[in-house]
């Protein structure tokens, strides 16, 4: 008996593994497959064949390489204390060069780390851009799914490599970390005058939430045909049945308009792609060419005026108080102990000394 | 199977408490309407914070009212008072028991705290041999100095020794040099290699900002990078802790770095700012001579303070209760002067046996 797997089939057939279509070189392939029960509950219950390659292994021993140093580093950063990593691990970081390096390639523990993690990971994305590409070309695939993957790699160039070099500066570039990573897109709003302005990142927003529109259309209409076999797409193309016309019939008297089978997977492709290429594009405007996008908005007429609600400040602001020049980084000294040095101040000595801000936790006395 | 739904679940776990915070939220929107300028809080937690602080104020509460009409002490009153000499005999003594309940309370220690207990017993409120009441008299100089100079900041009714102390010998959230590679350091900013000790704001650094006047890279001289800007939020991320306020108390939504739309906290924090730079620079500095070791911290540098060290999470420190104010303690509201004259014998006082 033969059944279409989807949500309404409660039925996991089981058989000897289907190999798939021949291919040219399938001495590649990891021949062992299996069946899962709990992946059969979300999709195809056969798990394999595995098709690794060349090009595969090349992936993943970068890609693993560089997520093992990336966590070196991190635990380096702790002292090596294996309870602070797993503890602190949201707040580790790996860091790219600071700003006086510009594109000079510095010592690994002042930016090296990054610069090697970085390529390992560009290096491993590629490698497994080509497999996918190569693949898909195999299997005499379309190579749809490479060159949406590419519009992918081409916003974490952006991000990592194009704009840095743009800028002439690694330091520009986004560290390796959960929430470093998070807080680099807060300071990057932040200096560029707030990115909501920027109209490529509108668009990329658009189609951000877009694409999840489209998803969400796309996957309600097919659920909601699957019992005329909707879910059968090919099919519904070739030989239109009850599914496909039932649910383009639904969105014309809903909306007045239908995709077709085939196109709706062009506009969700787009939507998808197109949320990244746009990205890609206004990141990589911000700080070649516009350095704050509040103001670029301003000049033209994207921002409006808001009134004033609050008062004035008590007392009021006197000439030149609220101008103050550009972060400067801190100076490597410390004056107070400068000032202590002079003073004839004697550093106390090797002996641990019991430090009173110990005792006080920062945020718990801040509750 | 088991087993990845067991990990998924502490997964989940994991990042919901290290992302969230328990209680339910109350917002206030303090701006124009659709700007997003909302206060959040959770209203368990701040009331939790102002019982807490209404408790310890319980032991604040200073004896006696200040005199309407004060005439300095007649000269020979006492010996070596360098920076009260503008008090009365009546408004200095209310004032050392002040003291004894803002600072030495949790001592136990009473006056002996800060003044020499001589060797049979006595106390000598003359000699200077004891560093915390060296370090005492600056920090009334201090207080002084705020409280005239930097109303701009603290406002008419001024702060006194408990704003900060609170019953304690030391502040809370005072802090010191460290160097990064130190276990405190990894406790308390996460080990991060491009992150700087924000503190150093409040001490070295001389500007903060980063956002260009110019909508254009080629009409900007301003080369902030991205890492400056990082060092930028933190700071301000500690600020909005020490404060108990979110973005949005100081700056408008959209533009950040805009004066013209600000609400007019933003230009109190500014000057409270450079008070903090000020006082950091004029008073915790020098001290650093003056304290013993075991008050310095691991680079051998002396505390400094911070806007936490006096806000401790709130918007005005303790909520702005009335024992938190300089109002009604003329010692601190102008700036002193020395009292002038010799020592008069009765200087020599017995407080054994009396509670201060």
């Amino acid at each position: 008996m033969i059944e279409y797997q989807n949500l309404f089939t409660q039925v996991q057939v089981r058989h000897a593994p289907d190999p798939g279509v021949g291919i040219s070189d399938p001495e590649n392939r990891i021949p062992d497959s299996g069946f899962s029960y709990w992946l059969g509950k979300i999709g195809d219950s056969q798990v394999g064949p595995v098709y690794l390659g060349w090009l595969g292994v090349l992936a993943l021993l970068t890609g693993g390489l560089s997520i093992f140093l990336m966590g070196m580093v991190m635990l380096a950063s702790v002292g090596w204390d294996p309870v602070q990593f797993v503890r602190l691990l949201p707040w580790l970081s790996v860091e790219p060069p600071s700003p006086e390096w510009g594109l000079r390639i510095p010592p690994l523990n002042e930016g090296g780390w990054w610069l090697w993690c970085g390529f390992l990971l560009t290096l491993s994305i590629f490698l497994w851009w080509t497999r996918m590409y190569r693949r898909a070309r195999a299997l005499g695939m379309g190579t749809h799914v490479a060159w949406s993957f590419a519009a992918a790699i081409w916003l974490y160039l952006v991000l990592g490599f194009i704009r840095p070099i743009l800028m002439g500066t690694w330091s520009e570039a986004v560290p390796f970390g959960l929430f470093p990573h998070l807080d680099w897109t807060a300071a990057f709003s932040i200096r560029y005058g707030n990115l909501f302005y920027n109209p490529f990142h509108m668009l990329s927003i658009a189609f951000l939430y877009g694409s999840a529109l489209l998803f969400a259309m796309h996957a309600a209409t097919i659920l909601a045909v699957a019992k005329a076999g909707g879910e059968r797409e090919i099919d519904q193309i070739t030989d239109r049945g009850t599914a496909a016309e039932r649910s383009q019939l639904f969105w014309r008297w809903t909306m007045g308009f239908n995709a077709t089978m085939e196109s709706i997977h062009r506009w969700a492709w787009w939507f998808a792609a197109l949320t990244v290429i746009t990205g890609g594009i206004g990141i990589v405007l911000t700080g070649t060419a516009v350095d704050n996008w509040y103001l670029w908005g301003q000049k033209h007429g994207l921002v409006p005026d808001y009134p004033q609600v609050w008062g004035d400040p008590v007392p009021a602001v006197t000439p030149g108080e609220l101008d103050a020049p550009w972060i400067t980084p801190p100076p490597m000294t410390n004056p107070g102990l400068e000032t202590s040095l002079r003073d004839g101040f004697v550093l106390p000595g090797g002996d641990i000394v019991v430090s009173f801000a110990d005792a006080v936790d920062l945020k718990e006395v801040a509750r | 199977m088991k087993k990845i739904g067991l990990t998924l679940l502490a997964t989940g776990t994991m990042m919901v408490v290290a992302g969230c915070e328990p209680g339910l939220k109350d917002s206030a929107d303090l701006g124009f309407r659709g700007t997003g300028m909302q206060q959040v809080a959770i209203p368990g937690i701040v009331a939790d914070s102002m019982a807490a602080i209404q408790a310890r104020a319980a032991s604040a509460n200073v004896a006696g009212q200040p005199s309407e009409e004060m005439e300095p002490a007649p000269p020979g009153t006492w010996e070596n008072v360098q920076v009260l000499g503008h008090l009365s005999e009546a408004e200095f003594n209310r004032f050392m028991l002040a003291m004894t309940l803002w600072v030495a309370q949790g001592t136990g220690q009473g006056c002996n705290y800060c003044h020499v207990v001589e060797e049979d017993g006595n106390v000598n409120f003359v000699r200077d041999d004891i560093y915390t009441k060296n370090v005492s008299r600056d920090m009334i100089r201090m207080t002084q100095d705020l409280n005239v100079n930097w109303s701009a900041h603290v406002g008419e009714a001024g702060v006194n020794c408990w704003t900060c102390h609170q019953g304690q010998a030391l502040p809370t959230n005072y802090w010191f040099y460290t160097a990064g590679d130190q276990r405190r350091d990894i406790e308390r900013y996460y080990v991060n290699e491009g992150r700087r000790q924000t503190e150093r704001y409040y001490l070295d650094q001389e500007g903060i900002r980063v956002i260009s006047d110019e909508a254009l890279r080629g009409d900007s001289d301003n080369r902030s990078s991205i890492a400056d800007t990082r060092h930028l939020y933190w700071v301000m991320m500690e600020m909005s802790e020490a404060l108990g306020v979110n973005c949005t108390y100081c700056h408008t939504s959209a533009r950040f770095s805009d004066w013209e739309e600000s609400p007019p906290a933003r230009v109190t924090a500014l000057r409270g700012v450079r008070m903090v730079r000020a006082l950091n620079t004029e008073y915790m500095v020098p001290l650093q001579s003056v304290w013993p070791d075991n008050r310095l911290g691991s680079l051998g540098d002396g505390p400094k303070i911070q806007c936490s060290t006096c806000h401790i999470g709130a918007n005005q420190p303790q909520y702005g209760i009335p024992q938190s104010k300089g109002e009604g303690h003329p010692a601190v509201r102008q700036i002193g002067f020395p009292h002038g004259g010799s020592a008069g014998a009765a200087m020599m006082m017995d407080f054994m046996g009396e509670a201060p």
